[in-house]
Formats: structure tokens, C-alpha cells, sequence
């Protein structure tokens, strides 16, 4: 169907009361979407140094649900979490991936990367004669693939993975890649950010990005310029302890210096967020996650500097300014 | 008569990275190394923070079972301030916890385990299912691919549960020292009744009958996958102003006989470990010959101990029945039905209010240990805490005593002991048993393998 075919269905049935625009319209949109070549985003999915949140967050994604995203949005070719293939069938499932879909798969990383004794602190797997380390596989993988998105903080920054001292030597992905990646940070991510940013790709391309490499869709503005506690903190009121109402300031919250959307979108189907359990934020999207923000409950100015805060813009605490777009996303 | 060494790897459909090697003779596994295969160190980490972190940071050793790690640091950090935990506050502490679990039980059933006995569509994730026996009729195993995606929505509505009061899951910010910062407002109360009323539902609709259908259609694996008789639980849900009272006993179940745990009869050792022992510290080194794992062998009175769902069933007398593959199965879904109406029980009695939470400025202690049971077994915390510093915090994981490696003595760990021995029926069935009988134990690798003892750390 023509598009002035479609505008004109639309005009002429839009003034009727009852369901016939959807049935006219929806099995076009069936048609339309079953006819589109390579509709579904082919993803490779590697799990490497991390506690697993991010997969278990990815499970909680709502609108779409899981099942509509492995069977509508993506073709989930290779992951340690979910594919039915096991032991050496599963790896041959990723190099058949990766040599037949090279150029055209998205890597997904969830996970830092140790460095330390090259990389022998992580394998994804092992054969009778050697082992296959994080570090070997996302070298490998990383420069075939289309896309590169680097899952939660610990694949973007390192994140508790590369909290001090870091004795594996832990790094997040962009820094062992030459090339662009796409950093999904968070602790675990919120799966829209991640859902999102997928769909972004499969639907408009790559998405814009902030100068740490995050679509600015979700991480545009600070947690702490559109808070709901704002007022409290505009006017000087702080919380005293856990369960206060007031702006959590004074009990070590990062949202001035945080870019998320958390106090939009919020979380698990979109119920509630750290502040609205009457806690503060504790910056998991940021590149200096977790040693950034400790101690959790000291505020921001008390904070221990972190030796390696490196790249992390300098506090913007009490403007909540920068690291904001003017565009409104919201 | 030959024996081969192969190695399975990646055992994938569980948390984290694991690879299991096997000796094989003919059609009898003979021997099993079972090989958590990262290092996270989260005992160095902790090491030098304040100890008021630990709630957030140690929910981040683990993804599918964070709450577990909130929930014992949390009891750890009540007895150092001497905190007064309300009986509010812990229905609710409890109805998160509990609803953390269901969502790990309802996941591990469908997501992890059904694939092993299922023919799933020949689609991604579910291609290069090399499933030799699947047994089930067409119009069952359409019935539980079904409730496949089904389980999706049921298990994402125990984490909405636990957000609607934690803020957030995995990883919920509301459930710390002192009790709960949220108010169990009606608002919350009847949302999570409505949840917890879906979930149940499909506990007892799906998951119990597809349980049944399935140890009906293999019940060989009540015969599969067996280990000594040897089950230990912390118990689970504390209740009482001090966390002093486990709603499920705790026990330590031997030959018939069961006893109370005490703490200072666990020990650990590395010799199978990618570890070396050196000045009262075990420091990683994955280059250790002989060695095949990270994840450290742990004892109780220095044998291997088996936890979990059906360590607590046998113990509470909930559940009669052996150690096989297809007892782990079935009582972890028993499980997951007895909590879920317990949930519905806790939610009546929970009183809509202010937040439950009283939080002391100074610890009164410097040391302290806490152990519950939680998704996969009893964990434990432990700390030593100066002028409100980390100076050390040891964590012993139910992954590390369920996939514990060969001991100084030979002692195979429970999920070894359930591995050797086990009879491969046909060609091709290699993988499909083995990964029936690892996955029984719902092994969570991102946990078991950050275990770093800290100078002098010795549970009192």
C-alpha cells in the first residue's frame, strides 16, 4: 500500500465509532512489518565479568514484553542465559553467527573485562585444549560486528567490576576496542534504556549519543533536574534520615550528578525508583560507579575522591546543568 | 575399556559462566571437575569502605539473587548497630525476599530448566537444542512452551512486587539496617495483593502441574543424580525484633539425624582451587596447576554439605523423598507454591504506616556474622568492622558449597557427587544428562566464585 493510500484509509475511517480503522489498519502494518527484509535485529550476546543483573533486568522489560522481544525484535543467536544449546553445540551456534552475519549482528557485552593474566579471570568457555578468555572473545567479536553495545556499568565503565583494587586489572569494553560502541550503562540497566536503544537501532539507526558514549534519549539530563524532590531542595529542606520526605542531599544522593531518567521512566514496569522508596540515588550510570559515589549515604561533597575519576565531567552538583540536551525527550 | 576427557562448556541457561569436565568409560561418567570460571573478589572490594555500603554493594555480587545478598548484610549490619527490627518491618523484608525468590524459582524452571526436557520451537534462542529423549506428548510439550512465555509475565511480576517497595529490582534500595525505609502504604499493599494473585495463580496452575508432568514423564531422575545423604540449611524468613527467628527451622540433616548448625564447624579450603594460600590470604591465581576452578571448597565438620529448596523441604518435613536430580526439581516448585501463599498471608498482615526503619548512628560491635537461607541455599556474611570500616568481610555462597571442587581428601562436592557415576543411555545423550543433572542445583556462578578469605577472618 502506497502511503496516500494509507493517509486516505485513515482519513475516511477515522470518523467511524467503531473498531473498523484498526481492522483495516492493522493487518496492513502485519503485511508492511512480514515483508521487511532482515526485520529482526541478529544479536550476539556475551556474558563476561558481572553479577548477571543485567540479563535478569532484561527479563523484566514490559511493552514489549521478553517473549515479544525474542520473537518480534531480535534474533538472539548467541547467550550464555537463554539459548538452548549447550557445551560445544553452543559454540558453534557463535562462530556460525559470527562468520555468516559478519558486518550485520550486534554484540551485546554484559560485563567488564579483566585484563590482568590476560584475561584468564574470566572464560566464557573452555575446550580439552584451551581456554576462551572474555578479553579473547570481544576482540574477536567486536570488530565484526555492526553494532556494539556495552550492557550495564560494568561493560561500559568497568562498574563494580573494576571497583578498587581491582586486582584483575577490569576494564569496560571501549576500552579494549577500537571502534564505537554504544554504552547502556546502569546497575543493573533499566531494560527500556537497553529495549530502547534496540530498537532504535533496528528501527532509525544508530541512536545520538552523549560524550560517554550514551544514547542521550535516556541519559540527557541528571537525575536531579527533574526529580520530584526538587522543590525540597530548591527550598533548602533536607531529609535527616531514611524514610524522610525531603530531598536526600544530605544523605549522599547522586542525582546531581547522574544522568538517568529514573524519576520519568522508573522502574519494573515503571512503578517506582530509589527516591520514591525514600532513598537516595546512588549514580549507577556513572563512569566513577561505585567508587564515584562512596560512601552511599555521605553527601556529595564528603564523598571520597576517587583516584579514578578520570573522564567523569567535574561535579555539577548544584546546577544540575550540565550533561543536559535543551531538546526535550521527555 | 578407555576413558575420555570432555569438557562441557559452556554450560549455558543458568547465572553465570560454568565449565564441567568429565571422565567418561564408555556409558558411565566416572569423574566430574566442576569449573566456576570468573573472579570477582568482592571481599577486597568491600575491604576499607563503610560498612554502611554493604547492603548496595554486595546485592551486586549477584543478578538473580541480589536480595539475598541485601537481606544477610542487612541482619549482619542489625546485630553490629543492635538494631530493633519492628514486626512490620519484617513482613515486609519478608514479602520482598520472598517475592526475590519466586521470580529465581519460576525463571530457573522455565527459562533455565525446560529446555532440557522440552522441544522448544526451532527458533533463536531455542536452535541447536540437541534434545535426544524428549518424551513429553505434542499437546504437553505445546502446553509448557506455552508456559514459556507465559512465565515470562508471572516472574516479571514478582520483581514488580518487589519494586512497588524497593524502588527498584535487581538490586532494591528500600531493605536495609534498621528495617524499611518505605512506607507499606495501602496504595502498595493492594497493588502487590493483586500481583502476588497472578503469580500464585500460575504457581499453581503451571508451574506444580507442568512440575508433575514432567517428573511423571522422567521419573528415571528420581533415580539420577543422587548425593550422600548430607543437607544443611541456615533456616529462612526471619522474624523477631533481632532476626532471631527463622519461620523454617534451620538443620543440619545426616544419615536421618538432624541437628542445629553451628558456624564455627564450616571451613574452607582452596586445594582444587585456582587460589594460593599464602599469609592467612587466598590470592587468585588462574595459572595453579592441578586446580580448576574459582570457586573454593567448603566443608561442614569437613564434609561437603548439599543446600537449597530440597535441603529445606527434607529438613522442615515439607517434603519426603530422596536427593535426585528430579527431588531438586520438584521440591524447589513445591517451593515456590508454599511461598507464594505465604505471601498472600504476609500481605493481610502487613499494616499500612509510616516507614518501619530505625537506624542507630554507631555500631556497638566490631564483629558480627549473619547466615540465612535464601534462593539457593544458606549464605553467610561475616565482618569485621573498624571506626565504621570494612577491615574484612568473608561471604560464603550456597553456589560455593553446592559446586564445591574435590577437597585436600578426594571429597567430591555435592554437585561432583551427583555428576560421577551418572549412566550416559545412548549416543548423544552426553550433554542433555549432564546438564539435566547440573542445572537441578540452580547454580549461580556469579556468586560462587568471589570468594576471597581476608587475613585472620574466622567465623566465631
Amino acid at each position: 500500500m502506497q502511503k496516500e493510500d494509507f493517509v486516505k484509509l485513515c482519513r475516511t475511517l477515522s470518523i467511524s465509532q467503531d473498531h473498523t480503522l484498526s481492522a483495516q489498519v492493522l493487518p496492513v502494518v502485519q503485511k508492511y512489518r512480514n515483508n521487511l527484509p532482515d526485520y529482526k535485529l541478529p544479536v550476539i550476546w556475551l556474558e563476561t565479568n558481572d553479577s548477571g543483573d543485567n540479563n535478569i533486568a532484561f527479563m523484566n522489560t514490559t511493552y514489549p514484553y521478553l517473549g515479544q522481544v525474542l520473537t518480534d525484535m531480535i534474533d538472539l543467536l548467541y547467550s550464555n542465559t537463554f539459548m538452548a544449546a549447550q557445551g560445544k553445540e553452543a559454540l558453534y551456534k557463535l562462530d556460525q553467527a559470527a562468520n555468516r552475519l559478519s558486518g550485520k549482528f550486534t554484540l551485546v557485552v554484559e560485563g567488564a573485562i579483566p585484563t590482568g593474566e590476560n584475561g584468564l579471570y574470566t572464560m566464557i568457555a573452555r575446550t580439552e585444549n584451551r581456554n576462551i578468555t572474555a578479553l579473547e572473545a570481544v576482540l574477536w567479536l567486536g570488530p565484526l560486528a555492526q553494532n556494539v553495545i556495552a550492557l550495564g556499568t560494568c561493560a561500559s565503565f568497568g562498574g563494580v567490576s573494576a571497583a578498587r583494587p581491582n586486582i584483575t586489572g577490569s576494564v569496560g569494553i571501549s576500552s579494549i576496542l577500537q571502534r564505537e560502541v554504544i554504552n547502556v550503562s546502569g546497575c543493573p540497566v533499566n531494560p527500556d534504556w537497553f529495549v530502547g536503544t534496540l530498537a532504535h537501532l533496528l528501527m532509525y539507526g544508530r541512536p545520538e549519543l552523549d560524550s560517554l558514549g550514551r544514547p542521550t534519549l535516556f541519559y540527557g539530563f541528571t537525575v536531579h533536574r527533574h526529580c520530584q524532590r526538587r522543590s525540597y531542595f530548591d527550598s533548602g529542606q533536607f531529609a535527616e534520615k531514611l524514610g524522610d520526605v525531603e530531598c536526600m542531599f544530605s544523605l549522599g544522593c547522586m542525582g546531581p550528578r547522574t544522568g538517568a531518567d529514573c524519576p520519568y521512566r522508573q522502574w519494573i514496569n515503571h512503578v517506582s525508583w530509589p527516591v520514591k522508596a525514600n532513598t537516595p540515588c546512588i549514580g549507577c550510570t556513572n563512569k566513577d560507579f561505585p567508587d564515584g559515589s562512596s560512601p552511599f549515604f555521605t553527601p556529595l561533597p564528603e564523598k571520597s575522591s576517587p583516584a579514578n575519576n578520570d573522564g567523569q565531567p567535574e561535579s555539577p552538583a548544584l546546577k544540575g546543568a550540565e550533561n543536559v540536551t535543551e531538546e526535550n525527550n521527555v | 575399556m578407555s576413558q575420555k576427557r570432555i569438557m562441557f562448556s559452556p554450560v549455558t541457561r543458568l547465572s553465570g559462566l560454568l565449565s564441567v569436565e568429565v571422565v567418561v568409560d564408555g556409558s558411565r561418567v566416572m569423574e566430574a571437575n566442576a569449573g566456576g570460571t570468573m573472579f570477582r573478589g568482592f571481599e577486597l572490594i568491600m575491604r576499607g569502605r563503610s560498612i554502611n555500603d554493604a547492603v548496595y554493594m554486595t546485592q551486586r555480587i549477584c543478578g538473580i539473587c541480589s536480595l539475598a545478598h541485601g537481606a544477610v548484610s542487612s541482619y549482619l549490619l542489625d546485630d553490629l548497630y543492635d538494631h530493633q527490627i519492628s514486626e512490620n518491618a519484617q513482613y515486609l523484608r519478608n514479602i520482598m525476599l520472598a517475592a526475590d525468590i519466586l521470580q529465581n524459582h519460576i525463571r530457573h524452571f522455565y527459562f533455565f530448566s525446560l529446555p532440557d526436557y522440552v522441544r522448544m520451537p526451532a527458533q533463536p534462542p531455542f536452535e541447536g537444542q540437541e534434545l535426544a529423549d524428549a518424551r513429553l506428548s505434542s499437546q504437553d510439550n505445546q502446553r509448557m512452551v506455552n508456559n514459556y512465555f507465559r512465565s515470562v509475565v508471572a516472574s516479571q511480576e514478582c520483581h514488580q512486587m518487589l519494586a512497588l517497595f524497593g524502588g527498584k529490582a535487581p538490586h532494591q534500595h528500600s531493605f536495609v539496617h534498621g528495617g524499611v525505609a518505605v512506607a507499606p502504604s495501602a496504595d502498595k499493599i493492594i497493588q502487590a495483593r493483586a500481583l502476588i494473585n497472578n503469580v500464585r495463580q500460575f504457581v499453581k496452575e503451571s508451574l506444580i502441574v507442568d512440575t508433575e508432568l514432567l517428573s511423571k514423564a522422567y521419573s528415571d531422575y528420581y533415580n539420577i543424580g543422587r548425593t550422600p545423604d548430607r543437607l544443611l540449611s541456615f533456616g529462612m524468613f526471619r522474624f523477631g525484633d533481632k532476626n532471631q527467628y527463622p519461620l523454617w527451622r534451620s538443620g543440619v540433616l545426616e544419615g536421618g539425624r538432624l541437628s542445629s548448625p553451628q558456624f564455627m564447624l564450616i571451613s574452607e579450603e582452596v586445594s582444587s582451587s585456582w587460589y594460593v594460600r599464602a599469609g592467612g590470604q587466598d590470592l587468585p591465581d588462574p595459572h595453579k596447576q592441578g586446580a580448576y576452578t574459582f570457586i573454593k571448597s567448603v566443608q561442614y565438620r569437613g564434609q561437603p554439605f548439599e543446600m537449597g529448596p530440597l535441603a529445606r523441604m527434607l529438613i522442615n518435613g515439607f517434603y519426603r523423598g530422596g536427593t535426585s536430580t528430579m527431588d531438586r526439581i520438584y521440591a524447589r516448585s513445591l517451593e515456590a507454591f508454599l511461598i507464594a501463599e505465604l505471601l498472600r498471608e504476609w500481605l493481610q498482615r502487613l499494616v499500612p504506616g509510616p516507614p518501619p526503619i530505625r537506624q542507630k548512628n554507631n555500631p556497638v560491635k566490631e564483629r558480627a556474622t549473619a547466615a540465612t537461607d535464601v534462593m539457593r541455599g544458606a549464605l553467610l556474611h561475616s565482618a569485621r568492622v573498624t571506626e565504621g570500616q570494612v577491615a574484612e568481610y568473608n561471604i560464603i555462597t550456597p553456589t560455593a558449597w553446592n559446586f564445591s571442587p574435590k577437597g585436600s581428601a578426594g571429597q567430591r562436592g555435592p554437585a561432583e557427587s551427583a555428576l560421577a557415576g551418572a549412566i550416559i543411555p545412548g549416543p548423544g545423550l552426553l550433554n542433555t544428562v549432564l546438564g539435566r543433572i547440573i542445572r537441578a542445583f540452580d547454580p549461580c556462578i556469579n556468586c560462587g566464585t568471589h570468594v576471597l578469605r581476608a587475613k585472620g577472618s574466622e567465623e566465631s
